[in-house]
């Protein structure tokens, strides 16, 4: 269903009546009619809720573990592990029970969630500059600057990400590589998923920028003698936003996702350091005696992946005026 | 001489399985410190090696594939598993078990000269090569099997520990070796160039000198690599399944996932010890161990022969003990310090992470008790000279007095050391490199903790096992500072096997190296040389146990576990293993209720 006008002013009687009382007359901000459409979402909304509360609790995970008199996550205790060495379930003073070493694993997944929320959010950050300042590039220029960098896209997209992810991981572990500039951990995660994600956002970047140069503000913007420069910024880039908004918060869990899957190769987060990815990856081998090690960052991984999408979708809905909502 | 490798990696488990019955924990307390404890479970020190039912079909379901098959290469747990069942060695260690070999393919004790110099073994008559060889064995083929080991393409890893003191063994390439003669087809003499025969005389038992058919064997060995393990004839109780050619590959043999063996139709069971009850044993190989351990322990005639999953043990602790083996004297596992590089070439440092190493935590997670003993010196129970060098307590050193670390001594020792504040200050960052399978991880996460105690920075990088050996511990020129777990296993009882090629400095080799820490002082490499031309005993095992002693003193390493290794069985099998090794199921011995 598309939007009508009498949606521009709710509240308004039927007709154009409204017209002739200037002080009726109400037109909202595209931020107004988004916040409009996204408030009456409710899914969304609890996704944002919990995505919020997910940032708070990894921001302040130090103050939280000493509220729930929690030990930090790299304390080992030998003493939680049973006579065979497995580690003990769930207690009150360890909520989600420990791992191997006697480790917290309520402390763990806690800050497990920085990881993933730093690799998640400035991962699709740097992405997503990249892909608009490519893909607006190669739009707005087209002809020989179009080809080349349209042709880098294909080359960035031809590298497998996870391979070189192993590659990097095996041949940079202990010493990095290139004078130890590249050193594997959350760097490399990071520059990885930066790697592997901007082409797409490019790709979608640059198709819009084709379409909108051609539109009439463009056109009126050049007449009046704006420079290439202001075009891009001024003109073009503001009719990018919603899109780029939309694509990177649904990029954001694919990216968690992938650190969680280099990690739990092992090329990712380097222990001690706590990452979701690596304690799923650590508890797998005995799950059937010690669950609760790989099913709470589980679910701590499932609900913010989920929160994120749930989030994208309800982003997606809020700024597409062509939406069903 | 063996590092223990790839036994662990069988600890890796890599699908969960889907079953969270077996989490309760036992109300059964372990034994203490014993490091010849089973903890209730079997131990083949006690089985009975006869009154065996004949007949029957032994499965095996084992996730770890063999490194080699053919005697001339084999050189680990799962591969002699096989190697024992189809060969015959000059001796052969009975299952039950350290230290006391028996003739096999020899027909008595060798004959040692006075000098020490000359060995005589006379062979056994009436034993023959299984098809299609089928003649009679004759001291030739005990020579070129030794002769072949030292061909380029088969390289066998232990011939220059042990054989290279054969006269023109140094240099052989492959036979005929001028110090070893046959006078006759039943006698073999081996002329050494030094008076070691003691280590030679016990190397007997190594699946190197089984014979092997020159006639037959011959043009396998051109091939680079020899192929003949997947042609191999057998003189032992059991062939691997072949064609009419001889051929196993394909048949008794697929690589990463079966293996047949059958009863050897030429074997005469009047020469030799081993009952062999079983028909026939097939393993099926691949899978999870997890999930192997619980089809074992449910099942029937069934039985896994690696190191089963410290979960599988738990569970057949708790609630299969009968079907639960656990062999005691299995390896040893320790930190390497870097002693020619780095901070730890400081013997006060050494001394000081010794000293805050918790080797009860760390053999906690390895699976506690049952399968760990905390280890205070390098020569291990079931080895000669274990006890000469301190038993289980161990040389009395302060830091060696406390398996559960003591901050207070390790800060004396770095004050000692040069650093006053009773940290280290030293700016170095220690790089430790660690395997990333359990527990070698947990090892190394709770050393690199241990380190930073001390005020480290440390670099801990987690690798798969294969990798942290090859590339990293391995390799001198890496410089590694510490590797956090490695172990090492003895060929056979002698004390040599245990402390020369891992701490002698001339021993050092710039790839392959074994000698992780590059221990190199000369005095106890002057001990170790001369230890090594006493043949007699107790003075041989008394000179080792003073330079087991020595090492501890120096602190070059970090002891820290006596290993035990579990085994398991299906309910209907009366699995004998091998105390000698690590506990493996012999499947010459074994048989079905």
């Amino acid at each position: 269903m598309s939007v009508g006008a009498a949606e521009l002013v709710p509240g308004a009687p039927g007709g154009l009546e409204f017209l002739e009382s200037r002080a009726e007359v109400a037109a909202r901000s595209p931020l107004q009619l988004f916040w409009r459409r996204f408030r009456q979402d409710r899914v969304a909304k609890v996704s944002l809720a919990v995505i919020l509360l997910l940032i708070v609790i990894a921001l302040a995970a130090p103050l939280v573990i000493k509220i729930f008199g929690l030990p930090g996550p790299n304390v080992e205790n030998p003493n939680l592990t049973d006579q065979f060495g497995s580690p003990l379930g769930p207690s009150s003073a360890h909520p989600f029970g420990v791992d191997s070493l006697g480790q917290d694993v309520m402390s763990r997944t806690i800050y497990g969630g920085r990881v993933a929320l730093e690799v998640g959010i400035i991962g699709t950050g740097i992405a997503t500059v990249i892909g608009v300042l490519v893909g607006t590039l190669a739009g707005f220029y087209r002809g020989w600057v179009d080809t080349l960098l349209s042709r880098l896209i294909d080359v960035v997209l031809s590298i497998p990400i996870l391979l070189l992810g192993l590659g990097i991981g095996a041949a940079c572990a202990v010493r990095g590589c290139i004078k130890g500039a590249i050193q594997p951990g959350l760097g490399v995660i990071i520059f990885l998923i930066s790697l592997a994600t901007w082409p797409y956002t490019a790709r979608i970047v640059r198709g819009l920028v084709l379409s909108l140069r051609e539109r009439e503000f463009v056109e009126a913007s050049r007449g009046l003698g704006a420079s290439d420069a202001r075009i891009m910024l001024r003109e073009i880039l503001p009719n990018l936003a919603a899109p780029i908004i939309v694509y990177a918060s649904l990029q954001i869990p694919t990216n968690i996702l992938l650190e969680a899957g280099l990690s739990f190769l092992g090329v990712g987060i380097r222990p001690p350091t706590a990452s979701w990815g690596n304690m799923i990856a650590q508890a797998t081998p005995i799950f059937n005696t010690a669950w609760w090690w790989m099913v709470f960052p589980g679910i701590a991984l499932l609900i913010t992946v989920l929160a994120f999408n749930l989030l994208g979708d309800g982003l997606r809905d809020a700024l597409n005026p062509r939406s069903a909502r | 001489m063996r590092s223990i490798r790839a036994v662990v990696v069988a600890a890796i488990a890599a699908v969960p399985v889907l079953v969270l019955t077996a989490c309760g924990s036992s109300s059964t307390k372990l034994a203490s410190n014993d490091p010849f404890s089973s903890g209730g479970a079997q131990n083949p020190k006690d089985q009975p090696l006869t009154g065996g039912k004949r007949g029957g079909v032994l499965e095996v379901l084992n996730e770890t594939e063999f490194e080699h098959i053919d005697p001339g290469l084999a050189y680990y747990n799962i591969d002699y598993a096989v190697v024992f069942a189809t060969q015959r060695p000059l001796m052969v260690n009975k299952p039950n078990t350290y230290t006391e070999a028996v003739p096999d393919m020899a027909a008595s004790n060798p004959e040692v000269s006075s000098d020490n110099k000359t060995v005589t073994v006379h062979l056994k008559t009436g034993i023959h090569f299984s098809p299609p060889v089928n003649r009679e064995v004759i001291s030739e083929d005990v020579a070129y099997a030794i002769e072949r080991g030292a061909n380029e393409n088969v390289a066998n890893p232990y011939i220059p520990t042990y054989f290279k003191v054969i006269e023109g063994m140094p240099s052989a390439k492959g036979g005929p070796v001028k110090g070893i003669v046959t006078p006759d087809k039943h006698t073999i003499v081996f002329h050494l160039s030094e008076p070691k025969a003691k280590l030679l005389v016990d190397a007997f038992v190594m699946p190197i000198t089984a014979a092997v058919p020159k006639e037959y064997a011959e043009k396998f060995d051109k091939h680079k690599p020899s192929d003949y393990g997947n042609f191999q004839v057998a003189t032992g109780p059991y062939m691997f399944k072949n064609d009419k050619s001889g051929k196993v590959l394909g048949i008794g043999y697929v690589p990463g996932k079966s293996m047949t063996l059958v009863r050897n139709p030429n074997w005469n069971a009047a020469t030799d010890v081993r009952p062999a009850y079983l028909d026939e044993i097939r393993q099926k190989t691949g899978g999870s161990s997890p999930v192997i351990g619980r089809q074992v322990l449910s099942g029937t005639n069934v039985v896994q022969n690696e190191l089963p999953a410290q979960s599988t043990v738990k569970l057949a602790y708790e609630k299969y003990r009968s079907q639960l083996e656990v062999s005691p004297g299995a390896g040893s596992h320790y930190i390497s310090l870097n002693n020619a590089h780095g901070p730890f070439t400081n013997v006060n440092l050494r001394r000081a992470v010794y000293a805050a190493t918790d080797r009860v935590a760390l053999n906690r997670a390895r699976g506690g008790t049952l399968v760990t003993t905390v280890q205070t010196h390098f020569i291990y129970p079931g080895i000669r000279g274990f006890e000469e060098s301190g038993g289980v307590k161990g040389p009395r050193f302060d830091f060696n007095e406390y398996p559960q670390g003591n901050p207070k001594v390790a800060e004396k020792y770095i004050k000692l050391a040069g650093y006053p504040s009773g940290k280290y200050t030293g700016g170095k960052t220690i790089t430790v490199v660690g395997a990333s399978n359990p527990p070698a991880k947990e090892d190394a996460e709770i050393f690199d903790q241990t380190l930073k105690s001390l005020g480290f920075t440390t670099k801990l990088t987690l690798v798969d096992s294969a990798t942290a050996y090859a590339k990293y511990c391995n390799v001198p020129k890496e410089e590694i500072d510490v590797c956090p777990s490695v172990g090492w296993i003895a060929d056979f009882a002698d004390p040599q096997t245990v402390l020369n090629i891992t701490f002698n400095g001339k021993s050092i080799v710039s790839t392959g190296n074994v000698n992780w820490g590059q221990t190199n002082i000369p005095r106890i490499n002057a001990a170790m040389t001369a230890a090594e031309s006493i043949n007699a005993e107790p003075a041989r095992r008394k000179a080792w146990a003073k330079i087991d002693e020595e090492l501890v003193e120096n602190a070059v390493a970090i002891p820290f576990d006596w290993d035990k290794q579990a085994n398991i069985e299906g309910t209907t099998v009366k699995g004998v293993g091998d105390l000698w090794d690590t506990g493996e199921w012999d499947y010459s011995w074994t048989s079905l209720k």
